[in-house]
């Protein structure tokens, strides 16, 4: 039976501390930004939001969303507008993979991207003399003129798939295969798993109260499941862009 | 028949055609491509993958690391108990840090040293991370020396066991934000309720369950409050001759210790010796121990030494035992009246209404065990925290790891106030480990004027500055250093942060340079150690590698020493005793602390952030403050520590939240209330009595009007001006 892996996010366990985004460009060969680089064009495959109920202080209060490539499942808007097939969704999976080799350059899957969640390699990746002995080997680093995303860690996943296979296993096990931000993660507020197995903790979550999903509307069918107890977090689901200018309030 | 013309046309429609087919396009982007592999895309290393253990050596907190390694390299941590914080996550790219320091002469520097030590002049040494084995290798140190000093901030003479607190009130602490080990704080945290008094929506204010907006600098000033509340309702239920109203409410209105220790505690008081009213008399240097009162009920009076002990309490006079008082016994109506009063102008300082913190106290009462953390874990917190009966259930004392018996003779621990000024002719700083920050304000008035200051220190924004000999040090993952318990460990501990690449040669390590002035030979005292604790035989030690928990006597002395540095941990039992004897603060600080235009009683003054977690960089051109004056016409802001930005030095790779997501902030950003009158993005000049820094604003409904936070600056509260440029 194929697997349908996805993510489970509790915003209100988020501190916003970034263990999430640091953990996820080390383990993918992220390079640090250069100097004025700024977020529209610096690289974080998973990006943490703060995001407030608009109240002035001292009412004001707010939440930290982690943001990452949702894995639409159906009509994957990314993989319809590529024109070099350098976005599949791996029907094994349920993981929509970017293949760099193949990539153009032509951006149209970031900008088709409702969740904003692609980044484009503007420049040549670049690390600190020395800090290249650092990098993950499992991981190649991209080139300039690339699009880049989440793949829930793909190079985690082969080693997994390789560990199985070394013990003479068929699949993974459950736990065996974890990205890197649920590992750093040091309040648990992200859970990753098999979304087709009942038993997991994400499709447990995924039933919970206050559980939703970003621009469901759009029927895209992503894996990437929020969870809040609190009302004004889940007017996010609305919103294409966490704490952004079209998520203001009236 | 295809003329000459056709083919004309056929080519020249071809090549038109082909502009409109991807194929020209993917031709120059694949010479881009190509062009681009073969000079600048790094090749990440080949090899054997292993897995190798350590502990984190970043801050006190000292988390479990696993590290993935090609061959000896290590290219990812992760935790072992739970996940790491975001600095720990990347340390191990520290070694290839750009603005790590790598030059120094260190035979001028132990020159320098060495010249005041045999002119008899002041050698003194300053630990900014105490209780490591290195600590005591400086005490041994300065003892040899013929004018040795040893200074080194105020440890906390407890812990704190989250794990079983029902209720816990932070007053600005970064609980969920670096406080103690991340494992064990997030495991206990759905067992609590948070209540996050803080001027600011920090990100533990965001996540607890009830953030109360003090007043900036009014965070402290809760603490003795709660309890003043929370006697108040005792002294009514008692008007109304509520049944059981004594039996149920004496242990928490005055802090009567249970558990373990409470009987001694007890028993000393009924002597007249001093006990937990020591602890309690003087949270900021007045009170009840300056009047020589000694009961529970002086303290409870004296929230900033203007309490009722001042006056002449019930309590002061009578020294009644803790355990069997009374509050209208103890206290009296006189003390009843000072302590309303007090209330009135704590809930003023604060900002909060009296029955909010009224609320508070019965909170702490009714859903006990209760705890009380600080940003500052001092004797004040623990005495807070033995008035609401946490003394033996969610606080208690903590040994030490065990030392060698010779070690004992090592110079006593002094604190900086207890210095005379101007009389330290050589100044050694270790700032190779984060640990806490003392303002370099309080500093400099015990330097003669002419001293020499040896900096030990592996990046240049932190003492650099003031330093005469600044001499670079290993980082994380390169030296081998033990850790001290972090505040939220009930028993002692002991464990390696183990090397995982070896120091370059121009590293000179601060044990080894300090015990060389010396004449001491210390190379083997991290052994010495771990053979002192196996001799003790008591604990167990936890290996990563394979989970196991084995008892110490189960163990020789050469596979317990094997396993610490393979990166197991070594666990005590937890300590029993009485309220440990605590003295009152060295010195008053108490500093307006209001929002401006409101003119207010005294208010506590936060300390310089001395975290117990991560020292804060020292910005340029912004010293700490040494003493807050009130925000006037000139003075309009306050402005205040934000979070702290990981040590001397992070990983580039902190761009991610630091630069490209704006998730933290910055060392060059400044946050301010949206009403303020500056837009997001423009620059302006942060000015102080003490310098200037030119920040980029960003806009923050969760900061107060009247403040503004910048990252790393290691001020407290400091009346500062912001200017337009």
């Amino acid at each position: 039976m194929n697997k349908r892996y996805g993510m489970s996010v509790d915003i209100d366990k988020c501190t916003g501390c970034g263990a999430c985004m640091v953990a996820c460009a080390v383990e993918n060969n992220v390079p640090p930004a250069g100097a004025g680089v700024t977020g529209r064009k610096g690289i974080t495959w998973l990006r943490v939001y703060k995001i407030d109920n608009g109240e002035e202080y001292p009412e004001r209060r707010s939440a930290f969303v982690p943001m990452l490539c949702q894995q639409c499942g159906v009509e994957t808007p990314c993989v319809h507008v590529c024109p070099q097939q350098a976005v599949e969704v791996d029907p094994a999976t349920g993981i929509v993979g970017q293949m760099p080799e193949r990539c153009l350059g032509c951006r149209y899957c970031m900008a088709a991207c409702p969740y904003h969640a692609r980044y484009f390699n503007w420049w040549d990746p670049v690390w600190p003399p020395g800090m290249e002995k650092t990098l993950n080997p499992d991981v190649a680093p991209r080139m300039r003129g690339v699009v880049e995303k989440c793949n829930f860690c793909h190079g985690r996943r082969h080693r997994a798939q390789e560990r199985a296979a070394a013990t003479g296993q068929r699949d993974i096990r459950p736990g065996d295969y974890i990205p890197a931000c649920v590992e750093a993660c040091p309040t648990g507020a992200i859970r990753f798993g098999d979304l087709n197995d009942p038993a997991s903790e994400v499709a447990a979550a995924r039933r919970q109260d206050g559980s939703f999903r970003l621009l469901e509307k759009l029927g895209t069918d992503p894996k990437i499941y929020y969870r809040s107890r609190r009302e004004w977090v889940r007017q996010i689901a609305e919103a294409p862009k966490p704490g952004g200018k079209e998520n203001a309030r009236a | 028949m295809t003329t000459r013309r056709d083919l004309f046309k056929i080519v020249g429609g071809s090549a038109v055609g082909l502009l409109f087919t991807p194929a020209p396009w993917r031709l120059i982007a694949d010479s881009a491509l190509w062009s681009e592999n073969w000079p600048g895309i790094p090749r990440p290393a080949r090899g054997e993958i292993r897995t190798r253990f350590t502990h984190c050596g970043l801050c006190p907190a000292g988390c479990a690391v696993r590290a993935r390694c090609v061959g000896e390299q290590p290219v990812s941590l992760a935790g072992v108990e739970g996940g790491l914080c975001p600095f720990g996550v990347a340390g191990h790219h520290l070694p290839y840090h750009p603005a790590r320091l790598k030059q120094g002469d260190r035979q001028a520097a132990a020159a320098a040293v060495a010249a005041v030590s045999e002119a008899h002049g002041t050698v003194a040494l300053l630990d900014l991370r105490p209780g490591r084995t290195a600590s005591w290798t400086y005490r041994r140190a300065m003892a040899a020396l013929p004018h040795g000093v040893y200074l080194a901030p105020e440890e906390p003479a407890f812990a704190v066991d989250l794990a079983k607190a029902k209720t816990v009130l932070s007053l600005g602490a970064p609980l969920l934000d670096g406080w103690g080990r991340p494992s064990r704080v997030f495991a206990a945290r759905s067992g609590f309720r948070l209540i996050q008094a803080e001027a600011v929506e920090s990100r533990t204010a965001a996540l607890a369950d009830q953030w109360l907006p003090v007043r900036p600098g009014a965070e402290m000033a809760l603490g003795p409050a709660v309890a003043a509340a929370r006697s108040d309702a005792l002294q009514s239920r008692d008007r109304e001759g509520v049944p059981g109203a004594e039996t149920n409410n004496a242990p928490l209105a005055y802090g009567a210790p249970t558990g373990p220790g409470s009987e001694a505690l007890q028993s000393r008081d009924r002597e007249g010796a001093v006990g937990a009213g020591a602890i309690l008399d003087a949270p900021f240097g007045h009170g009840a121990a300056r009047e020589g009162a000694v009961g529970a009920g002086a303290i409870l009076d004296a929230p900033f030494g203007h309490g009722a002990a001042r006056e002449g309490s019930a309590g002061a006079k009578t020294n009644a035992p803790l355990a069997n008082a009374r509050g209208s016994d103890v206290l009296g109506r006189g003390a009843l009246r000072s302590r309303d009063r007090e209330g009135a102008g704590v809930a003023q300082i604060t900002g909060l209404a009296q029955e909010q913190i009224a609320q508070m106290a019965r909170e702490l009462r009714d859903n006990g065990p209760a705890l009380i953390l600080g940003r500052e874990m001092t004797s004040e917190v623990l005495a807070w925290n033995v008035r609401v009966g946490a003394w033996g259930k969610t606080v208690g004392p903590r040994e030490e790891a065990p030392v060698p018996h010779e070690w004992r003779k090592a110079a006593p621990v002094t604190p900086l106030p207890q210095v005379a000024d101007g009389s330290l002719q050589a100044l050694i700083i270790d700032e190779s480990s984060a640990g806490a920050r003392i303002p370099w304000a309080d500093i400099q008035p015990k330097l003669a004027p002419d001293a020499v200051v040896v900096l030990l220190a592996c990046a240049r924004n932190g003492y650099a500055e003031h330093a005469t000999h600044l001499l670079p040090t290993p980082v994380y993952p390169e030296a081998l250093d033990d850790l001290p318990a972090p505040v939220d460990a009930m028993a002692s501990e002991f464990r390696l942060s183990t090397p995982l690449v070896p120091a370059p040669e121009y590293a000179v390590d601060p044990v080894e340079f300090v015990s060389a002035l010396a004449g001491l030979d210390a190379k083997d005292a991290l052994r010495r150690r771990a053979d002192a604790i196996h001799r003790a035989g008591r604990g167990r030690l936890i290996a990563y590698a394979d989970g196991k928990s084995v008892p110490v006597k189960d163990l020789k002395p050469e596979e317990f020493w094997k396993a610490l540095a393979s990166g197991a941990e070594w666990i005590g039992e937890e300590s029993r005793g009485p309220v440990p004897r605590i003295a009152p603060a060295a010195s008053p600080r108490i500093a307006p602390a209001a929002v401006p235009g409101i003119a207010l009683a005294a208010a506590p003054r936060i300390a310089p952030a001395a975290s117990p977690r991560i020292a804060p960089a020292a910005a340029p051109g912004i010293a700490p403050a040494a003493a807050t004056t009130p925000p006037d016409a000139a003075w309009p802001f306050f402005l205040a520590a934000a979070e702290e930005s990981g040590g001397p030095l992070v990983s580039p790779l902190l761009s991610k939240i630091y630069q490209e997501s704006r998730l933290r902030l910055g060392p060059h950003r400044a946050a301010l209330n949206p009403h303020s009158g500056f837009a997001e993005g423009s620059r302006a000049a942060i000015e102080t009595r003490y310098g200037r820094r030119i920040v980029e604003v960003t806009l923050d409904a969760g900061v107060p009007p009247g403040m503004v936070l910048v990252a790393g600056c290691g001020a407290g509260l400091e009346a500062c001006r912001v200017v337009r440029i």
